[in-house]
């Protein structure tokens, strides 16, 4: 019985393994080992070793040097279908060039456990369950082939579950599925993986879903094992910057608390610099966008008073945007606008958000206020009056101040950029 | 590992218990099982004499019926070998243009055989011919791989092409050979290159008949791991097959198979190519019922177009390679058009 090896045993263990191909070695000694039950992600750069830890931990390239060991057992001693019991692959994309049904590719994937004849009611039975169990029993009698990408996968995924195995590997198999299709996929491995214990390998290339769902995660590059651990401790700004060669930035998902990775697009889609500093009065995530098309636009920008965990503070931070910060749920402070003010004062021109006003931040207004005395334009979003949350209308008092010193309104993005046009362009 | 408990299934329209399909189409397998005895009857019945069965009573009569006969055994092992062998090539290389022409297998077989033929193997006795043509196969085949092989497994297209390549020098060294031979030999080597199914010695029909019959029998035996080699030699090793094993052993067997039916026949075309697809058309692709069919399918398919070869123009007969491909072609095209979805996508 190939599921007798000992509990206690890693499922998957690399000791010291190099492989590679034919005169072009590319793992270096690689060195892990990932117990039982657990949910691990491999990611890396194109190129950094992934699909080959795949194929030299399912036996197909046999290692250089070291050892492979599934359950405590070398792989290269299993018997092939032995090994067909212990794991299961989702390949990147299953191809099929014959016309098998979905029940039929299914059942290929009880294959190592049957004679010529094929399949007893074990079979039958572990492969229905496959297929509920990956949503794909009603597909059942469609041609694999004419399946959307999706069905494909799940299909793969369910040929993959009705071998019965111990452990599951992914080669990427969810990268090219639409963001519905991926997460359906991602859902069922999930499920397997808490519900029955199976071990899951997901070698993957996009960083945020990996550390979305892998309890650990172990990164690649050049062949070489260079970090394992936690999302947490594996997502590291300078390590990923480094690891894959460009600017990178992480940040916590202010829901999940998941680390995010996002690269510097943005910078690289802006348009050289204008050579003037706006100030943005914002918050509650009604500076996100003006921030967004603003750099594009050229401007270089500062924003404030913003409270820190605001959804606007996380977005200036990760766009480097100079900003003013204040605790948390509390009102600005002295300190905080006597900063914010500086800012102003360098800026050429201040922009009034879509935020809501209320007796907390309607000290911001004052900064716009400042700033048409010292004959800087402000240009403000139109209907303050709606968006005031202050006890005695204040906020709504103060817009119509800014109003008559001759603050422009504007009401949607294209009218603003527009007016930015006009304005600054003088 | 346990999943989670069976899903109760009511039975209604559409939901099936599974296994729904316990074999491929049954209307189809019924209309296919019918019609195989009564194409290969009406086949016996064809002939340059007449048509109709030849007077039994008369010594003539059954000289013509024993003729008759055994072009019809000739055309079932060849056919069959060919058309199995072409199911088995499409399903090792995953490619529907792989037949044991295209990748030069039947060339090298045919060089092998003309060479036989002309310096003579007879020293071997029976199993001469097959066996020279079998080897020269063997070598082509080798020849052919080598060439595509660029490190790593060859691509399909790489492979087509090596064999095409392969193929093309096969046969100008056949003509050379044919150019350079006496008239004597040159008549026997063309003659048999147009493909006719002329038997040959009792000797050399069953030693060819012993390697066709255990060919097919071991490439059904190996029927299931073809069906996991559809899907790739990476996902075949994954699902428990000795992936390299299987694929040499089915390669060899295939061009075995090819290389007899050479041997036998000439170089006859299409029935290779065509005949499996066409019964992956009707059948699907399981291996388990596709390798039977298309031994059968084939050694049909090549009967009936020697009966007509050797009955629409007689006393002339035709070569059946020319029947296969004109009579052949239209009717298979019209099958494939409308069923070509379950017999191959791309």
């Amino acid at each position: 019985m190939p599921g007798s090896t000992d509990k206690q045993k890693p499922a998957l263990a690399f000791r010291g393994v190099s492989a590679g191909y034919k005169g072009r070695p590319v793992l270096q000694e690689v060195d892990f080992s990932i117990a039982e039950g657990e949910f691990v992600s491999v990611i890396g750069p194109n190129g950094s070793g992934k699909s080959t830890m795949l194929k030299t931990a399912t036996g197909l390239i046999k290692p250089a040097q070291g050892r492979v060991e599934l359950f405590g057992r070398e792989v290269s001693s299993l018997k092939a279908r032995d090994r067909a019991s212990l794991i299961g692959v989702v390949p990147q994309k299953l191809e099929s060039p014959m016309a098998f049904t979905v029940a039929e590719i299914v059942m290929l994937g009880r294959s190592s456990r049957g004679g010529w004849g094929g399949a007893d009611s074990k079979d039958y039975d572990s492969a229905e369950r496959a297929m509920i169990y990956t949503n794909v029993f009603d597909l059942k009698d469609r041609l694999f082939n004419e399946l959307s990408a999706g069905e494909q996968q799940r299909t793969a995924l369910a040929m993959a579950l009705a071998q019965e195995p111990r452990i599951i590997m992914l080669d990427e198999s969810i990268a090219h599925l639409d963001i519905n299709h991926s997460q359906e996929v991602l859902r069922i491995l999930m499920n397997i993986n808490r519900e029955q214990k199976i071990t899951v390998l997901l070698v993957s290339h996009d960083l945020n879903l990996a550390a979305q769902i892998a309890d650990r995660l172990m990164l690649m590059d050049r062949g070489q094992l260079v970090c394992k651990g936690s999302p947490g401790e594996v997502m590291q700004e300078e390590l990923l910057s480094r690891v894959y060669d460009c600017d990178l930035h992480v940040r916590r998902d202010p829901y999940s608390g998941n680390p995010v990775v996002s690269g510097a697009l943005d910078m690289a889609l802006r348009r050289t610099s204008v050579h003037k500093r706006l100030h943005v009065i914002s918050g509650g995530g009604s500076g996100i966008e003006l921030f967004r098309r603003l750099l594009i636009e050229g401007f270089d920008l500062s924003a404030g008073v913003l409270n820190r965990l605001d959804s606007d503070a996380e977005a200036a931070r990760a766009l480097d945007i100079a900003c003013v910060l204040e605790q948390p749920f509390s009102a600005v402070g002295r300190q905080a606008f006597e900063e914010a003010r500086s800012m102003v004062e360098r800026a050429d021109g201040v922009i009034v958000g879509l935020v809501p006003i209320g007796s907390g931040n309607l000290i911001n207004l004052q900064l716009a206020s400042d700033a048409l005395k010292a004959g800087k334009p402000v240009w403000m979003a139109a209907g303050i009056a709606d968006r005031d949350y202050t006890t005695d209308g204040a906020a709504g008092a103060m817009a119509l101040q800014l109003r008559s010193a001759g603050a422009k309104e504007w009401s949607g993005i294209h009218e603003l950029m527009a007016l930015l046009k006009q304005d600054v362009s003088k | 590992m346990s999943l989670p408990p069976k899903a109760r299934i009511s039975g209604g329209d559409g939901c099936r218990p599974f296994p729904a399909k316990a074999s491929p189409n049954r209307r189809r397998a019924l209309l296919f099982i019918v019609a195989v005895p009564v194409l290969l009857g009406l086949s016996l019945l064809l002939g340059p004499s007449g048509i109709g069965l030849p007077d039994m009573t008369a010594s003539s009569g059954q000289a013509i019926f024993s003729l008759r006969l055994g072009r019809f055994f000739m055309g079932m092992m060849v056919g069959a070998a060919l058309s199995t062998s072409g199911t088995v090539f499409q399903a090792i290389l995953r490619n529907p243009l792989a037949e044991p022409y295209v990748l030069g297998v039947s060339g090298g077989a045919g060089l092998g055989a003309a060479l036989s033929i002309l310096v003579g193997g007879g020293l071997l006795g029976a199993v001469g011919l097959p066996l020279t043509a079998f080897f020269f196969a063997l070598l082509t085949l080798m020849a052919v791989y080598g060439i595509a092989n660029q490190g790593g497994v060859p691509s399909v297209y790489s492979l087509i092409l090596s064999g095409v390549i392969v193929s093309s020098i096969c046969s100008s060294v056949i003509m050379f050979l044919v150019s350079t031979a006496d008239i004597d030999g040159m008549h026997t080597v063309v003659w048999w290159m147009l493909g006719n199914l002329q038997p040959g010695s009792w000797a050399e029909q069953a030693v060819s008949l012993l390697i066709i019959v255990c060919a097919i029998v071991g490439l059904w035996l190996l029927a299931p791991a073809l069906n996991v080699l559809t899907l790739g030699r990476e996902m075949a090793h994954y699902q428990g097959l000795n992936a390299g094993v299987v694929t040499i052993s089915s390669l060899l067997l295939a061009t075995l198979l090819a290389a007899t039916a050479v041997s036998m026949g000439g170089m006859i075309g299409f029935v290779g190519l065509i005949v499996p697809h066409v019964m992956r058309a009707l059948f699907g692709p399981d291996h388990r019922w596709l390798v039977p069919a298309s031994a059968l399918g084939g050694g049909t398919f090549l009967v009936l177009c020697d009966s007509i070869a050797r009955t629409v123009m007689a006393p002339i007969e035709i070569p059946v390679g020319v029947v296969t491909a004109l009579a052949g072609g239209p009717f298979f095209l019209i099958v494939l058009r409308r069923k070509m979805k379950y017999a191959w996508i791309d």
